[in-house]
C-alpha cells in the first residue's frame, strides 16, 4: 500500500468493513498489510473499480492455501479477499446442480451437497481451499482420477473485470455452446483475468459404495505399470502411489510398505465395487483402509517440507512415467504418484540455493523425460530464483499475454504472477 | 475487391496448388451454406490445402488481398457457422484426413482438421479404443468441426463434449503464423487455451491439428427401448433416472409426431404408431453392473406408465433401437424441402412444460414441428420441416424458432447446446447475455482476431453503431477502461 492516505481513500470509497489494516502478510517476498474485503458482487466491482482507477494492484485471496504458488509480484498493494462472498444460493436436487458463491469454503460445500445425495467433483487439497480459489488455480487431489479436473464441473462464471466490470458466461445447464466458452480461460487463470465471484457447479450423482483400499508396492517405478492400468478400469475414483517415507505418513499403521504403498478407492455399484477389491486382494494384495488413508494423501499432496522445502509438480505421459520420477528421486525427493492423471508431486527438503538450484534443474529434466510440462508449487521465494514457477512457455505466451491486457490492462490482478509474468 | 478478385484466384493457385483452388460458379455453388440452408453467402473461392504450410500460405494470401476467410470441413455444421462472407475465401480442410497418430499406451490419437468422426473411431477400434464424441452426423462431419463446434453426441451424457476429449491443438492464427495449444500430457502453463478455442467456430484461427483423448471400448452395452403413451411421462422418467444416481451412456427421446415420420419412412423401425414417446436409454459399464441397473430402470419407466420396455437382445436390435433415433432427421427431412433444427437447452426438470410449451408454438405458427432429443442433457431439437421457397412459411420458422429460444431461456435454459451460434442466432445473443458479457467474448476474439478477418460476422452481435462492413470497426471495443 502506498500510504495512509490511499488506504482512507479507499475506506471511504468502500465503507471502512471492506478495507482492514493488519499485520503485514507476506506473498513472495512482498508484504501487504491491508485486505479488501467487498461483502456483495456491486461492492466487489466497486472495490475494483476503486483499485483501477488508483492504479493500485491486487493480490487475490480465496483461502490462502495457494498464495505462495505464482511468480513474485509484479506489484502488489493491497488483498482483495473473497473471505465475505460465500453462500449457496441453489442447490438443486432435481437436476444436480448448484450455485456457490467464490469465497464458499469446499469442505462446508462438499457436506451441503452430500447431504442433498449429490457429490461435488472437487477435492483441492488443503484445508480452507475455497470454491474460487479451487476454479481460480484449477487446484486438483486425487480424486480428480474419477471427477475429471475443476473445469469440468463449471458451467457458468459470475466473474467481476479489473474494470469492476460485472460479467457473466455459461450457464445452469449441463450442455451449452452460447458463445465462447470464457468460463475455460478464467478457470486456472489464477485470478489475472477477473475475479470469481459465484460459479454454476454440476454434481456428480453419489455411488452406492466407496471403498479405500491399499497394498504393498514393489518400489513406484515397478508398480507403476500397474498403476495406470488399474486407474483406468472404470469405477476406480483415485489411485495414488506413495514411496515408503511417506507411506509412514498416509497410513501409520501399515505393514509391508518398504518400498512404498499403493491406495486405490472404488466408488460404484456395490456388485462392482466387490468384486474389484477381490480383484485387487488377488493382484495387488490390497486390503481395506479407511478413507483417512485417502484424506492425508490430500494433505501430503499439499505439503512443503519444513523448516524449508520445495513442492513441485509434473505433468506427464502415462508411458514416460517412471523416466519422469528418476531425476526428482535423484535429488532426494519425497513422491507421489497419481498415475493415471500422469501427475508427479515431489517434496524435496532445502538447506541451501545449491539445493535448490538441484531441484529446480531435476524439475526441468522431470518434464522432459515425462514428455510434459512441470511447476513449482510452493517454495521460498530465494528457492525460485527468478525463474518461471510455471516452466517455461511458448511462443503461444504473445497470444496470452494478448489476451491479459485486454482484460486487464492496467495490469491490476495479480501482475506477474502467473505463467510468463502474466 | 471485386477489381482485385481475378489476382485473388491466381495468387490462391500459387499458394495451395491449382487442383486445390476452385473459382467456378457451378464449383462454389455447394459452398453457399452449410446444413443450415436459410442462411446463404458468395464465396470468391474455395481452397483445399493439403498441409499446414499451404493453410498459412492460403490465410496470408486473403489478408494480402483484404479478403476475409473462413474455415470449413464437411459443410454439416447447422447455425450457418462456415457460411462464408460475400467474396471471401472458404478454407476446406477436407484434404487434411490423415491419421497422423495412434499412441495406444497413451490412449491418445493425433489427427488433421478434415479426419471424418466415425473414421476415427474405426482406427482407433484396432487397440480396443474409440473416440467417444458421437454427434449423428458422425459419418460426415470432420474433427476440425467438431472442434470448432464444441459437438455433442447421443452420449455426450456420460462421456462429455469435445472440449472434454481435446488435449491440444495446432491453429493457424488470422494472421498466418501457427501456434501450438496444450501438450498432449495435459495443459500447457498459462491460460487454458485449448478450452477456449474448443467451440470458437473458426473465428479465433483455423485448426490444423488435433489431439484426442481415446476411450476404452465398454466393457458391456445394454440397450433400452421404452415405449410411452405421452411425452411428459417419458421427461419425467428421465428426471427420474438423473436423480437416482444412475448414469446411463445415453438418454434420448422421439416424440410421437417423429414416430409417426419415421415408421412412413425407409427408416422404419417397427415401433408402434401410435407411442406417445419412445426413450432410449443405454447404459455400459461392467456387466455384473448392468443387469440391476436395467432392473432399475423397468421399474421406474413401468412406475411411469410405460406400455412397452424392451431390452436389445443382441447388437442387431440395438441397431435397431437405435435407427428409430438416427433415422430421425432423414425421415423428418422427407417431409418437406427443408428440414430446420433447431437447438436449445434447459434444466432436465424443466422438460415437460418447455416441451409442451413448443409443440404450442409450432401449432400456432402451422408449422410441421417435432422432436427429438437429448433428454439427458435437457438438449432439445425442435425440428421443423419447411420449404424455403415458400416466403410466408419461412416467416413463420424464423419466428416460431425465435419464440422457442425465448421460453427456453425463462425456463433457466441457453439458447444452443451444440450447434453454435454462427449467423443463425448472433442476433439472439442479447437474450442470454448483456453488453458487457459480450464485451468480455469480444476481448478473446479480438485476441486472436483482431481485425475481424477470420469468419466474420459470427457468434458476436455487431455493436450497434458499427458498420458491419468496417473491418476497423468490428475490432472497436465498446466499453472502454476508464
Ligand atoms: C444430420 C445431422 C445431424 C447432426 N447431429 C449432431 C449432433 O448430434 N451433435 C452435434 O453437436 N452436432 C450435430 N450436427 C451438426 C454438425 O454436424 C456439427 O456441428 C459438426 O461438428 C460440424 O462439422 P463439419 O465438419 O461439418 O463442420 P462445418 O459445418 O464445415 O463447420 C462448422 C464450423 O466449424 C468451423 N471449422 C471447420 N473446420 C475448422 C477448422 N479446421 N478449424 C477451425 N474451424 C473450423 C467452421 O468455420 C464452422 O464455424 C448434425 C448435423 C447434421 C446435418
Amino acid at each position: 500500500m502506498k500510504g495512509r492516505a490511499e488506504l482512507e481513500a479507499l475506506r471511504a470509497a468502500l465503507g471502512a468493513r471492506a478495507v482492514r489494516a493488519h499485520t503485514p502478510i507476506e506473498v513472495d517476498g512482498v508484504a501487504l498489510g491491508v485486505t479488501v474485503a467487498p461483502a456483495d458482487a456491486d461492492s466487489l466491482s466497486a472495490a475494483l473499480q476503486a483499485l483501477s482507477q488508483r492504479r493500485l494492484a491486487a493480490v487475490v485471496r480465496g483461502g490462502g492455501t495457494r498464495l505462495g504458488f505464482g511468480n513474485p509480484p509484479r506489484r502488489a498493494d493491497v488483498l482483495l479477499s473473497t473471505e465475505r462472498l460465500t453462500g449457496i444460493d441453489v442447490l438443486d436436487a432435481e437436476d444436480g446442480v448448484a450455485q456457490v458463491w467464490a469465497g464458499t469454503p469446499v469442505a462446508a460445500l462438499r457436506e451441503a451437497t452430500r447431504a442433498r445425495g449429490w457429490e461435488l467433483a472437487l477435492d483441492p487439497p488443503g484445508e480452507g481451499s475455497t470454491l474460487g480459489g479451487t476454479l481460480a488455480s484449477a487446484a486438483t487431489g486425487p480424486r480428480s482420477l474419477g471427477f475429471g479436473p475443476p473445469r469440468d464441473s463449471v458451467l457458468g462464471l459470475s466473474v467481476v473485470l479489473a474494470s469492476g466490470t460485472r460479467t457473466r458466461c455459461g450457464g445452469r445447464v449441463v450442455k451449452n455452446v452460447t458463445g465462447y466458452d470464457l468460463a475455460k480461460l478464467y478457470t486456472g487463470s489464477f485470478g489475472t483475468l477477473g475475479v470469481i465471484s459465484r460459479a454454476w457447479l454440476r454434481l456428480r450423482p453419489r455411488p452406492e459404495r466407496e471403498l479405500v483400499l491399499r497394498a504393498p508396492a514393489r518400489g513406484l517405478a515397478k508398480t507403476l505399470e500397474r498403476g495406470v492400468a488399474w486407474a483406468r478400469r472404470p469405477g476406480v475414483r483415485a489411485l495414488a502411489i506413495v514411496d515408503a517415507e511417506l507411506a509412514a505418513r498416509v497410513d501409520p499403521g501399515s505393514r509391508g510398505a518398504e518400498e512404498g504403498l499403493v491406495l486405490i478407492e472404488l466408488a460404484g455399484d456395490a456388485p462392482v465395487v466387490e468384486r474389484d477389491a477381490e480383484r485387487l486382494a488377488r493382484e495387488l494384495r490390497a486390503e481395506a483402509t479407511s478413507e483417512r488413508a485417502l484424506e492425508r494423501v490430500r494433505e501430503v499432496q499439499g505439503s512443503t517440507p519444513r523448516p524449508s522445502g520445495m513442492r513441485v509438480r509434473v505433468s506427464a505421459l502415462a508411458s514416460r512415467l517412471a523416466a519422469a520420477l528418476e531425476p526428482l528421486a535423484r535429488v532426494g525427493a519425497q513422491l507421489l504418484v497419481y498415475p493415471g492423471q500422469g501427475l508427479v508431486y515431489g517434496f524435496v527438503p532445502l538447506a541451501s540455493a545449491n539445493d535448490a538450484a538441484a531441484a529446480r534443474a531435476a524439475l526441468r529434466e522431470s518434464a522432459r523425460a515425462g514428455d510434459g510440462t512441470g511447476c513449482i508449487e510452493d517454495a521460498p521465494s530465494w528457492a525460485k530464483h527468478g525463474d518461471d514457477v510455471f516452466g517455461a512457455s511458448g511462443p503461444e505466451l504473445a497470444l496470452m499475454r494478448s489476451i491479459k491486457r485486454r482484460f486487464d490492462p492496467e495490469g491490476v490482478l495479480n501482475p506477474g504472477r502467473f505463467a510468463g509474468g502474466l | 475487391m471485386h477489381a482485385g478478385t481475378a489476382g485473388l484466384v491466381d495468387a490462391l493457385r500459387a499458394a495451395v496448388g491449382r487442383d486445390a483452388c476452385l473459382c467456378r460458379p457451378e464449383e462454389l455453388f455447394v459452398y453457399e451454406c452449410d446444413g443450415l440452408t436459410m442462411h446463404t453467402g458468395r464465396p470468391a473461392a474455395v481452397v483445399l490445402p493439403s498441409d499446414t504450410a499451404a493453410v498459412q500460405r492460403a490465410v496470408r494470401t486473403c489478408r494480402d488481398f483484404g479478403v476475409p476467410f473462413v474455415p470449413r470441413g464437411a459443410g454439416t455444421g447447422l447455425s450457418g457457422g462456415a457460411l462464408a462472407p460475400d467474396g471471401g475465401v472458404v478454407i476446406e480442410c477436407s484434404r487434411m484426413n490423415r491419421v497422423l497418430e495412434l499412441d495406444p499406451a497413451n490412449r491418445i490419437a493425433v489427427v488433421q482438421p478434415g479426419v471424418v468422426n466415425a473414421d476415427l473411431s474405426k482406427a482407433a477400434a484396432p487397440h480396443g479404443l474409440y473416440y467417444a464424441p458421437d454427434p449423428s452426423s458422425q459419418q460426415a462431419c470432420t474433427i476440425g468441426g467438431n472442434v470448432a463446434e464444441n459437438s455433442g453426441g447421443p452420449h455426450t451424457l456420460k462421456y462429455g463434449t469435445t472440449t472434454n476429449h481435446v488435449l491440444a491443438l495446432e491453429l493457424v492464427l488470422p494472421d498466418g503464423e501457427r501456434a501450438r495449444l496444450g501438450t498432449r500430457a495435459g495443459p500447457a502453463a498459462g491460460y487454458d487455451l485449448v478450452g477456449a478455442v474448443v467451440g470458437s467456430e473458426g473465428t479465433l484461427g483455423i485448426v490444423t491439428e488435433v489431439t484426442v483423448r481415446l476411450e476404452a471400448l465398454p466393457e458391456h452395452v445394454e440397450t433400452l427401448l421404452l415405449i410411452f403413451r405421452d411425452v411428459v411421462s417419458a421427461c419425467r422418467t428421465v428426471g427420474d433416472v438423473i436423480r437416482s444416481g444412475l448414469t446411463p451412456s445415453a438418454l434420448e427421446i422421439v416424440d410421437q409426431r417423429t414416430v409417426a415420420a419415421i415408421e412412413d419412412s425407409v427408416y422404419a423401425a417397427g415401433l408402434p404408431r401410435d407411442a406417445g414417446a419412445v426413450l432410449i436409454v443405454e447404459l455400459d459399464g461392467p456387466a455384473l453392473a448392468l443387469g440391476p441397473q436395467v432392473e432399475r430402470i423397468r421399474e421406474m419407466a413401468r412406475s411411469r406408465g410405460a406400455t412397452r420396455v424392451d431390452v436389445a437382445r443382441d447388437d442387431a436390435e440395438r441397431a435397431r433401437f437405435w435407427r428409430a433415433r438416427k433415422g430421425a432427421f432423414g425421415a423428418m427431412g422427407r417431409l418437406a424441402p427443408d428440414l430446420y433444427v433447431h437447438d436449445a437447452v434447459v434444466p432436465r426438470t424443466r422438460l415437460p412444460e418447455v416441451l409442451e410449451a413448443v409443440c404450442a408454438i409450432g401449432d400456432r405458427y402451422g408449422l410441421k414441428l417435432s422432436n427429438v432429443f437429448h433428454a439427458g442433457d435437457g438438449n432439445l431439437h425442435p425440428n421443423i420441416s419447411f420449404d424455403r421457397r415458400d416466403p410466408d412459411e419461412l416467416e413463420r420458422v424464423v419466428a416460431a424458432g425465435e419464440e422457442i429460444l425465448r421460453v427456453c431461456v425463462e425456463a433457466g435454459g441457453v439458447i444452443t447446446g451444440e450447434h453454435g451460434i454462427g449467423t443463425e442466432k448472433r442476433d439472439y445473443m442479447g437474450l442470454l447475455f448483456d453488453d458487457a458479457d459480450l464485451d468480455a467474448m469480444r476481448r478473446l476474439r479480438d485476441a486472436f482476431n483482431p481485425d475481424g478477418a477470420c469468419n466474420p460476422g459470427k457468434i458476436i452481435p455487431t455493436p450497434r453503431f458499427c458498420a458491419e462492413s468496417n473491418p476497423k470497426a468490428r475490432g472497436y471495443e465498446r466499453v472502454p477502461f476508464e
